[in-house]
């Protein structure tokens, strides 16, 4: 049944225990897709280690008989990261989930790979610090996946993203060679290789240690959730905010399809019907943070806002971010079938980006909702379909669509899920020839063999036809602004 | 394309319900058999996976599905995580069914589980055992089931489920055991609610206590209790474990013994029986003589704490000085989504501090039978609630399922050397205040 | 010693032929604040310079953006930007002396805002590169917010000439903080480790929290308020706020110690850059100090960076390598006097063989940075 020669498979048992070893197809097909289910392979075998060591002595064994394999952490990847590939093994990172060290001094925490991504906050609270980071998915990703994926989340407008949040990362490299990237302080030993890894998807090594940064919890936060008569309107406050010089901890938009789901799932009091809604999270030192919010309030009465509701406490607060979180597992209420897209536009062409995306919508008849990260600019359209009406075809065609309109208007293919296996093939649309072969060239420096994560981030024939999408010139290229020799 | 499903065609779980997940993985983290194994096919989202796989005859009903349905302890904290609203619970209770019949158990598997079923569900047989202190002797002694025990004895790995069971039994007052409660208890004052009790049938046997601290407390508070006296099982271990005909059978007598009661509400203080009770309406739905009877009965069914908490405080309180730790039973507050109305009787004690243990989601490892059929598992997991508990440093546990309490016992005592935490179910703390005596530590 | 031809492409074109057309070793230069960084390069046969590669390509205040040449100084850039009221918010002390964004990436350099700003390799969203080969590669884009393909912008951030050419960058912007305030505590390394522990303990958020010349300096950023006060009062009697002229002064005496006394012919002493868990600093620091000589201390307490002035003796330098790296930490010598051959680096790290792969990948000839990090590649 495995396309495993018996002496790889007797490595595998050797190095792990037989029992830790999956070669039941039953069992083989629970993981064979992640959080984007559209993309299904069986793999050969499911490993499950429980240490670093075992990582690297399983990785050994690929290495020496030449098997392909991939890393999975939670499998909630939107982009077909951890898809398995046929001939190769999946190697498990759930049982890697020791917590290593919180250091309050220094504020740090050493973390296996299979920690997920809110158990380092609460590792981290007794000592009044928590870990930035928070993608909606935070309960149940896990650090490693965030390290691959480059996970933002909410709060990463004022903090920043996964990458600005790791110090070191301790990898298995392709080879079963373990080394250290990054250190103990942002002082790098040369070029940042660390950088290089964070949002490489799996396709460099597996992380099998993260040092993380974590943050003082703030003195004050105070969130607001405001309604507004138009979309655009919510846009003109988001810009308001940012122009007057106030870097919200969080600003989040909502439309009226993304309310209705979110409502159904948790009643968080968001008003049924209007066309956005706002949430804006100020946090800092107390009088720092009511000074700007304040000035928040200000801005989005100015431009009409219909209902400005102020979290009194940390449970109605709680309520706001559970409506926004649970957004996307949710449309699965109001809609049989969904796709989620994830790009970004410059902040300033949101208002042009969702009018564009309601028009594509109307042309072939089908309901987008939007839930997105206002402040940065990162979209997430989810295009609502009934697989059994047949709107299949057209639904993923007008998500591709929009992820090509966002690179069209100066923006990204995805702002936080990653190109994976769904979007390696747009990729000539956003890079060019030379750009994607540099990143082939740094792929070829960490792992020569191809083993690792093959067929995931970068184009490959075999994947996408000989010639693949054509390339986007980016809008400042088109006018002449930048130069493309 | 069109293989044909594994299920069999009486009730297999529905294709809508199976594509409501969406594999998001939210359910992952409060899954107690994940937690302590890590792999996808002991998660809701992979067993979910399965039965979907099974349904579309890609996979049979033997081997992976069957294992590790079995392995899940129908805790239904995965429904309270799932944001989709997948009903966990609903194709749990149509796949368990499906694997009873279809697949064959090991002998000493199915011997086992018979030992249980000839046990549990019946009150005269626990109280025998009871009356004679040791279960794992009592079980040879017991005539119908001395040849069962020889043989299931016999097999290795089956001795440490006997263990296990033996090990959970709590001592018991013999009074206790054979006591049972008045037919009707006055309401204190004006009634404000009539209402009918469940007494169950481990409850009343091995707490006789909590029962009748409910009916005290409930009449105290301006409610009359009936309590009638043919009662039996409401089948709640067998639903959950698939034994479909026989629970039928207990939800039908239970249905009779209650609905010609004139009462607003019928109340049981054990949340497995509440979740079961409040399922009747599914399970005779396909049974024109018994769906609206069932739907009729199913609606009335409160859990002692809804009960209470709705009603405004009439009885004075004396403070009961303590720091609490109340345990969410899964078939309480996941099953039946009452969380708040423990907690918020309970604040309506003077003097009691309420504190939250970490991980509340996440199952002691009691439910239901399964730490008799997989002792290691629930083991583990009473463990790790033992010291999410301990480390609250609470001066008394309250949770409201004899199974929980039973677990938590066990491994509250089992961490040598920390001081002994009491064990109550909440109605008792609230019975110690109203009467102003000391809370009755057992 | 052969005379290096000297190349000032003014465009991403004409440096793409300086690198096409020519054969040989190549020495990239900035401004050339940070010239003998990282190891003595070797005799190259063609100096390039970026220095005409300068200029805004596109500035998006709305967006809070800007793409530029990477010859532009740091300092023009800024100037430019303020009148928006946005910088790029990087501190480091070369900004002052002329360095260019380019040259800052390259060396990783940071300043004592690094702490809430991050460095730059947090503050770069996108770059052009360019190969030894004259390929001209984009990673990266113009949002914040971007997870398409390798960060390759990283990989450059701290190669100190090797690899690429850093031609043009794309940087995340900041609005310019409505005021400052600083809070100057006298004290020992030691005493100030203590109290700026309570600082940051506290909800305070300090924007820069360093020790030198004797005393503790807390920056705080934002609107003026009540902030600097109840630091003051965090800080107990002796604390005591500067007034503008004097905070000027105690970062730019900061910043010159950082700077160190340059790399003059009669000045026989270096700078070390040290990096350790901000609670071993101190101890790394009073060992450098009372074992080896060091002075002219700055130790950044929050973020455990520090910078110290060093005999230009190759046994002190070396020996403090080892001290740095026996708690774990990290070192790099930065300027020295000419012909020092005092080690610039501490033990190869343990990913050295990546990274030579990545220059066999990117530079195959090793044309580019000859010298930079030896003794590793
Ligand atoms: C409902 C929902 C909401 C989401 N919201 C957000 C959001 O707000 N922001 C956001 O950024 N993402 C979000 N995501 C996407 C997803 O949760 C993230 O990409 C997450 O980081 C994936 O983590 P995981 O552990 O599930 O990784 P997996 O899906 O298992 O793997 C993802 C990739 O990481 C690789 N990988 C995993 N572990 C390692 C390791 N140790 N070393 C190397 N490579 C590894 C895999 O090979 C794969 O390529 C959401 C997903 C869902 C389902
Ligand atoms: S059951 Fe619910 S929470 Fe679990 S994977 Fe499916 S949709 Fe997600
Ligand atoms: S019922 Fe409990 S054990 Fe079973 S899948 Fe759900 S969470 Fe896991």
């Amino acid at each position: 049944m495995t396309r495993i020669d018996a002496t790889a498979q007797r490595g595998f048992d050797r190095v792990l225990g037989a029992e830790n070893v999956i070669s039941d197809r039953a069992r083989l097909r629970s993981y064979e897709c992640d959080g984007l289910t559209g993309y299904r392979v069986i793999p050969a075998l499911v490993l499950l280690p429980r240490t670093a060591e075992q990582v690297a002595a399983a990785v050994r064994v690929c290495a020496e008989h030449g098997i392909t394999f991939v890393a999975r952490g939670a499998g909630t990847g939107l982009s077909g990261g951890a898809l398995p590939v046929a001939d190769g093994v999946v190697i498990s990172l759930q049982r890697l989930r020791r917590v290593l060290a919180v250091d309050p001094v220094d504020r740090l925490a050493v973390l296996e790979p299979g920690v997920t991504n809110l158990e380092i906050t609460k590792a981290a609270a007794p000592y009044g610090l928590y870990y930035a980071p928070d993608p909606s998915s935070q309960q149940v990703c896990t650090i490693g996946g965030n390290v691959a994926e480059n996970s933002g989340g909410a709060h990463c407008l004022k903090y920043g993203f996964t990458t600005n949040h790791v110090l070191a990362l301790e990898v298995v490299l392709a080879d079963g060679s373990v080394v250290t990237l990054g250190g103990d302080t942002t002082e790098q030993l040369g070029p940042d290789l660390r950088g290089v890894f964070l949002g490489s998807e799996g396709t460099l090594g597996i992380a099998t240690k993260v040092t993380v940064r974590l943050l003082r919890t703030p003195e004050a936060v105070r969130t607001l959730l405001a309604d507004f008569p138009s979309v655009a309107a919510a846009g003109e406050v988001v810009s308001d905010i940012i122009a007057g010089g106030i870097v919200p901890a969080a600003v989040e938009m909502m439309d009226t399809l993304a309310i209705e789901a979110a409502e159904a799932a948790v009643c968080a009091g968001y008003t049924l019907g209007v066309p956005a809604a706002l949430v804006v999270e100020l946090d800092g030192p107390a009088q720092e943070c009511h000074n700007q919010f304040e000035r928040v309030k200000a801005i989005c009465e100015a431009h009409g806002c219909t209902r400005l509701h102020i979290a009194a406490d940390a449970e109605e607060r709680a309520a706001i971010w559970r409506g926004r979180k649970s957004a996307f597992a949710a449309v699965g209420r109001i809609s049989p079938d969904y796709f989620v897209q994830d790009g970004v536009v410059p902040r300033t062409r949101l208002a042009e980006v969702l009018s564009r995306i309601g028009e594509m919508g109307e042309a072939v008849g089908l309901r987008v909702a939007n839930v997105f990260h206002a402040g940065d600019g990162n979209l997430h359209p989810l295009v609502l379909y009934d697989a059994s009406a047949g709107e299949t075809a057209r639904a993923e065609k007008l998500s591709a669509e929009i992820a090509e309109l966002c690179v069209e208007l100066g923006g990204s293919l995805s702002g936080e899920h990653g190109i994976g296996t769904d979007k390696a093939c747009s990729m000539p649309k956003m890079f060019s020839e030379a750009d994607l072969e540099l990143m082939g060239r740094v792929r070829d420096a960490f792992d020569p063999g191809g083993l690792c994560n093959p067929g995931k981030l970068l184009p490959t024939p075999r994947l996408c036809g000989e010639r693949p999408g054509k390339y986007r010139p980016h809008p400042l290229e088109a006018a002449g602004v930048i130069e493309r020799l | 394309m069109s293989t044909p499903s594994a299920f069999d065609p009486h009730r297999p779980p529905s294709r809508e319900l199976l594509d409501d997940c969406v594999h998001c993985g939210f359910c992952l983290p409060t899954c107690p058999t994940y937690q302590l194994w890590g792999e996808e096919m002991d998660s809701p989202r992979g067993r979910i996976y399965l039965m979907s796989l099974a349904e579309q005859g890609e996979i049979g009903l033997d081997g992976a599905l069957h294992e590790h349905i079995d392995a899940c302890l129908g805790c239904m904290a995965c429904v309270s995580s799932c944001p989709s609203g997948v009903r966990y619970d609903r194709l749990l209770e149509a796949v368990r069914p499906q694997l009873e019949r279809n697949v064959p158990r090991s002998r000493s598997d199915r011997l086992f589980r018979n030992v249980i079923f000839a046990l549990f569900p019946h009150r005269r047989r626990l109280q025998v055992a009871a009356a004679i202190g040791v279960v794992y002797q009592k079980l040879r002694g017991l005539p119908a089931m001395a040849r069962l025990t020889e043989r299931v004895a016999g097999m290795g790995a089956t001795f440490a489920r006997l263990a296990a069971l033996e090990a959970l039994l709590p001592p018991v007052r013999l009074r206790d055991a054979f006591a049972a409660l008045p037919e009707r208890i006055p309401a204190a004052g004006t009634a404000r609610r009539r209402v009918a009790l469940l007494t169950g049938c481990v409850q009343d046997v091995f707490f006789h206590q909590v029962n009748v601290a409910t009916a005290r407390v409930l009449a105290a508070e301006g409610c009359e209790v009936l309590v009638p006296r043919h009662q039996h099982c409401c089948g709640a271990l067998e639903l959950h474990s698939g034994r479909e005909l026989s629970a039928i059978a207990r939800a039908q007598r239970t249905i009779a013994t209650f609905e010609k009661l004139p009462v607003d509400a019928i109340i049981t203080n054990v949340a497995g029986c509440g979740s079961s009770m409040k399922q009747y309406g599914e399970l005779l739905a396909d049974d024109p003589a018994w769906a609206t009877r069932a739907a009729a009965f199913s609606a009335t069914v409160r859990d002692v704490h809804e009960v209470l908490a709705e009603l405004e405080p009439v009885a004075p309180r004396h403070p009961v000085r303590a720091r609490v730790v109340y345990h969410d039973a899964c078939h309480l507050g996941h099953a039946q989504g009452v969380r708040a109305q423990p907690r918020a009787v309970l604040r309506t004690v003077p003097g009691l501090r309420l504190v939250e243990a970490a991980e509340t989601e996440l199952c002691c490892g009691s439910a239901g039978i399964y730490n008799l059929v997989a002792p290691d598992a629930a083991a583990e997991l009473g463990a790790r609630k033992a010291a999410n508990i301990r480390a609250a440093h609470p001066d008394l546990v309250v949770t409201a399922n004899p199974g929980c309490l039973l677990q938590l016992r066990r491994h509250l005592a089992a961490t040598s050397g920390d001081a002994f935490v009491p064990l109550m179910h909440p109605v008792q703390v609230l019975d110690a205040s109203i009467r102003g005596t000391a809370p009755a530590m057992d | 010693m052969t005379i290096a031809t000297v190349l000032r492409p003014t465009s991403l074109a004409e440096a793409a032929a300086a690198l096409a057309d020519t054969t040989g070793s190549v020495r990239i230069v900035g401004a050339g604040t940070a010239a003998d960084w990282a190891g003595s390069p070797e005799p190259a046969d063609v100096v390039l310079s970026t220095t005409a590669l300068t200029g805004v390509i596109v500035h998006n205040p709305g967006d809070m953006t800007v793409a530029v040449r990477a010859g532009t100084p740091l300092r023009e850039l800024n100037a430019m930007l303020a009148v928006h009221g946005q910088r790029v918010a990087s501190d480091a002390a070369r900004v002052d002396l002329g360095a260019t964004i380019g040259g800052l990436v390259a060396t990783a350099d940071a300043g004592p805002s690094a702490l809430v700003y991050g460095c730059l390799r947090d503050l770069v969203i996108g770059a052009t590169v360019m190969l030894a080969d004259g390929t001209v590669a984009r990673t990266g884009g113009h949002v914040i917010k971007n997870v398409a393909g390798y960060d390759l912008a990283k990989l450059v951030h701290g190669c100190h000439g090797t690899l690429a050419l850093i031609a043009e960058l794309v940087l995340r912007l900041h609005p310019l903080p409505g005021a400052t305030s600083t809070v100057r505590l006298i004290g020992s390394l030691a005493d100030s480790a203590e109290a700026a522990r309570a600082v940051l303990a506290s909800p305070l958020e300090p924007v820069a929290c360093e020790w030198s010349n004797g005393a503790l300096l807390v920056r705080l950023a934002g609107t003026p308020g009540a902030l600097p006060a109840r630091l003051a009062t965090l800080l107990g009697s002796a604390a005591r706020r500067l007034d503008a002229a004097e905070q000027e002064a105690a970062w730019a005496a900061h910043a010159a110690l950082v700077a160190g006394p340059g790399s003059r012919p009669h000045v026989d002493r270096a700078v070390l850059r040290v990096g350790a868990r901000p609670s071993r600093l101190p101890a790394v620091i009073a060992e450098l100090t009372s074992e080896l000589g060091a002075t002219g201390v700055t130790a950044g307490l929050a973020t455990g960076v520090g910078t110290v002035t060093l005999p230009a003796d190759p046994d002190v330098v070396a020996r403090a390598h080892q001290l740095v790296y026996g708690v774990g930490g990290s070192s790099m010598l930065r300027s020295r006097p000419p012909g020092c051959v005092a080690p610039a680096w501490g033990p190869a790290p343990s990913a050295i063989e990546v990274l030579r792969a990545v220059q066999a990948e990117l530079d195959p000839r090793g044309r580019l940075g000859a010298g930079r990090f030896h003794p590793w590649m």
